[in-house]
């Protein structure tokens, strides 16, 4: 097995265990915010709609499909499987997450992100834009991490006989 | 002994491009797999959530209240309960709102139950902007009023929010809350939306009394604020204002 870039092993095995960390976070929080919104699914919709930027039929899919997204990656995290490709998707989404949440700051509408249910209009002056991206960002860097190092304890790469999908040494 | 080292330069080096290729092509498989799931959670997802939405509606719960034919006027809201009731209660609601929705959940029973002891009536501005539903469940809810069931369906309604309200669900609906199959008036008055007018005129309608969200509330024409408001204390706002 091909083991790490770094040139110190003791450093390789602490980033081991944060890359732990951070696929069972991002993987909780995924299947958390991903359960609450498909269980009220009319939410969901009016959450994607609050933010006037898809036309209404696709945010009516989107309001559907996306939550589901969530729960796929948050299960794919918590198993460990294909971590890196996973990673890339996570941050992907969230990267996607902040720029809608950064327009509806920009174009000053007062909504709530809807990220763990709930969304849809707030009264103006209720909206909590800053903390949202914050925690977005804060998870997109758990999400590049493990894009970085995608290796971590606990996966069921191991098991399922594939072989773990690691960093290649450059 | 042979040395294997020697025996095998060439040999490690075939066997170790073998194993990279071998577990490239595993990766491959692995990440198709994974791929194929994704694709496949969504797409059952938006196929699951379809049908909660397309389904029949339920029974709703019952409404005890007794409602006469009403007249649907433009501007003007529904009335719902006793017209000598001495309390008002304004509603300004969107059936597609999910905090309608929680707000009817938690609150409706106390409303209903002022309804009926003859402390309250309701006026209700049914409210369209949230989407396509919006504007076919306040048609029929005004269709409802008209034919004399309009309690029963406003309750309905909300029991099945989730639904996105196409016609036959909302005739669908009438069945369920009258127990009997509804006219042909009703169905026309929703296939037709024949108060298309009106629900415009209930959104112009809380755009002039400075409505801005839904659900609001007001008691004898006061804003209530919903956010620190639970069950007892609207019941003693009731009845404190019929003592007024």
């Amino acid at each position: 097995m091909s083991v790490s870039v770094g040139t110190e092993p003791r450093l390789a095995a602490v980033a081991v265990w944060v890359s732990t960390a951070a696929r069972l976070v991002l993987g909780a929080v995924f299947l958390i915010a991903g359960g609450l919104k498909a269980i009220d699914s009319q939410s969901s919709v009016t959450a994607v709609r609050a933010y006037r930027l898809l036309p209404s039929s696709l945010a009516t899919i989107v309001g559907w499909g996306l939550p589901f997204a969530e729960i796929a990656l948050g299960l794919l995290l918590l198993a460990g499987i294909a971590t890196r490709v996973i990673a890339v998707a996570s941050a992907v989404l969230l990267l996607i997450f902040i720029a809608a949440v950064a327009s509806a700051a920009a174009r000053g509408l007062s909504i709530d992100c809807g990220c763990f249910g709930g969304g849809g209009e707030v009264a103006p002056g209720q909206t909590a834009y800053g903390i949202e991206i914050v925690r977005d960002v804060g998870l997109l860097l758990l999400a590049v991490w493990l894009v970085w190092r995608p290796r971590s304890r606990f996966t069921l790469d191991r098991l399922s006989g594939a072989r773990p999908e690691t960093q290649e040494s450059p | 002994m042979s040395n294997p080292k020697n025996l095998n330069a060439r040999e490690r080096t075939r066997l170790a491009a073998e194993q990279a290729a071998a577990r490239k092509r595993d990766q491959r498989i692995l990440i198709s797999v994974v791929v194929a799931f994704v694709v496949l959670v969504v797409a059952g997802g938006i196929v699951f959530q379809a049908w909660r939405t397309s389904r029949a509606p339920s029974a709703a719960p019952p409404a005890t209240v007794s409602a006469s034919p009403v007249t649907i006027t433009n501007g003007r809201p529904i009335p719902l309960g006793s017209a000598d009731a001495p309390v008002t209660i304004t509603l300004y609601e969107d059936f597609h709102c999910p905090h309608c929705a929680d707000f009817e959940e938690q609150f409706g029973p106390t409303i209903s139950q002022a309804q009926e002891s003859g402390a309250a009536r309701v006026e209700l501005y049914p409210m369209a902007f949230i989407d396509e539903g919006s504007v076919t469940a306040a048609n029929a809810m005004a269709c409802a009023a008209e034919a004399g069931f309009g309690q029963a369906y406003y309750l309905g309604l909300f029991a099945n929010h989730t639904l996105q309200w196409s016609d036959p669900q909302l005739i669908d609906l009438a069945a369920k809350v009258a127990g009997s199959p509804p006219s042909d008036a009703f169905k026309t008055c929703v296939m037709r939306r024949a108060h298309a007018d009106w629900v415009t005129s209930m959104n112009a309608a809380a755009d002039q009394n400075g409505v801005t969200q839904t659900p609001t509330m007001l008691i004898n024409g006061k804003n209530v604020d919903l956010a620190s408001l639970t069950p007892d204390s609207l019941k003693a706002m009731i009845t404190n204002a019929a003592q007024k």
